[in-house]
């Protein structure tokens, strides 16, 4: 894996707190823009065309929470940046910023994601 | 027949015809500024035999049932949003695994104030900035945030409407003004 993404390779993220999971989950069942806020940057896990099961697996291994994916394309499709940024622990581990100089996606870039986003486990019951 | 404004610009020689076979046609508009349409012979018969009053209770239903709607879906809200912000009082710093600070108590507080006099209850999130955004969908596919951060007088409005158009902007950070936006956005 290297710092190029395909518009077709998934990226995954997990939504804390773990114990309040649904706290980002809207009425509906999609959820709220506000889970894709982060001022350093919105930490995801990379797919290199896993399987959404495999991912699953082994992000549930590391991290409680749920988990939804956006495409590369809908960060495209935003000006939305994907950066590679692996650690040791963690080979996959990417970041999506808002723009080369800004690591917080904008408000608009985060509602396009939501609205993208796929809910990969699902929805806890209130 | 009620019809949607939007519905009414796309459609209007059909909603005319319609009216013109003596079917009368509700427009509900912001503010309760609602238009009836009727053909010209119904307007004759009815300035005639004074049956102007039905329409205006008619109407007056209309709007009943709006303000029953939005006090049935705001009391389950309002208390949903309740729990929510309980919950987000005992998120510790880190609580996002990325360096999230904590929530102000000052802030949680003066979101409880607002939301006890919305009007109509937005749903509540927290966000990693330490803010809480207000979200607001309506039956036209538009989306509204406001987000109330600690110790500002402002909150910043964003508004994404169905064909894509947005605007941004700031409107004080209190019941009143938030009240009127929002009913402004729900039209």
């Amino acid at each position: 894996m290297d710092n190029t993404f395909k518009n077709t390779e998934k990226l995954y993220r997990v939504v804390y707190p773990s114990e309040v999971a649904d706290i980002f989950w809207k009425i509906d069942g999609t959820v709220s823009s506000a889970a894709f806020a982060d001022p350093k940057g919105l930490s995801v896990d990379r797919g290199d065309y896993r399987s959404d099961e495999e991912v699953i697996s082994v992000m549930r291994s590391r991290f409680m929470g749920h988990i939804i994916s956006v495409y590369v394309k809908n960060c495209i499709d935003t000006n939305a940046i994907v950066l590679y940024k692996p650690s040791r622990s963690n080979q996959y581990h990417s970041e999506i910023h808002g723009s080369t100089d800004r690591a917080i996606l904008s408000k608009s870039q985060r509602v396009h994601l939501a609205r993208c986003a796929e809910i990969l486990t699902p929805r806890p019951i209130n | 027949m009620i019809v949607k404004q939007m519905d009414l610009r796309s459609n209007i020689r059909k909603y005319f015809d319609i009216a013109y076979e003596g079917e009368t046609v509700i427009v509900p508009r912001k503010q309760d500024h609602n238009v009836v349409i009727i053909s010209e012979d119904e307007y004759n018969r009815l300035t005639q035999a004074g049956r102007l009053n039905d329409y205006a209770q008619a109407l007056s239903e209309l709007r009943d049932r709006k303000k029953r709607l939005i006090n049935e879906r705001g009391s389950s809200l309002r208390s949903h949003n309740a729990d929510k912000l309980s919950a987000i009082r005992s998120f510790g710093a880190n609580w996002n695994g990325n360096g999230a600070p904590a929530f102000s108590a000052k802030l949680i507080d003066s979101v409880g104030t607002l939301i006890a006099e919305l009007d109509i209850q937005p749903e509540i999130f927290p966000t990693a900035m330490g803010t809480i955004q207000l979200e607001y969908d309506n039956s036209r596919h538009d989306h509204m945030e406001i987000e109330i951060a600690d110790e500002s007088p402002e909150a910043e409005v964003f508004t994404v409407k169905f064909n894509g158009e947005e605007e941004y902007g700031y409107i004080p950070a209190s019941a009143d003004a938030i009240n009127d936006k929002v009913l402004d956005f729900y039209g």
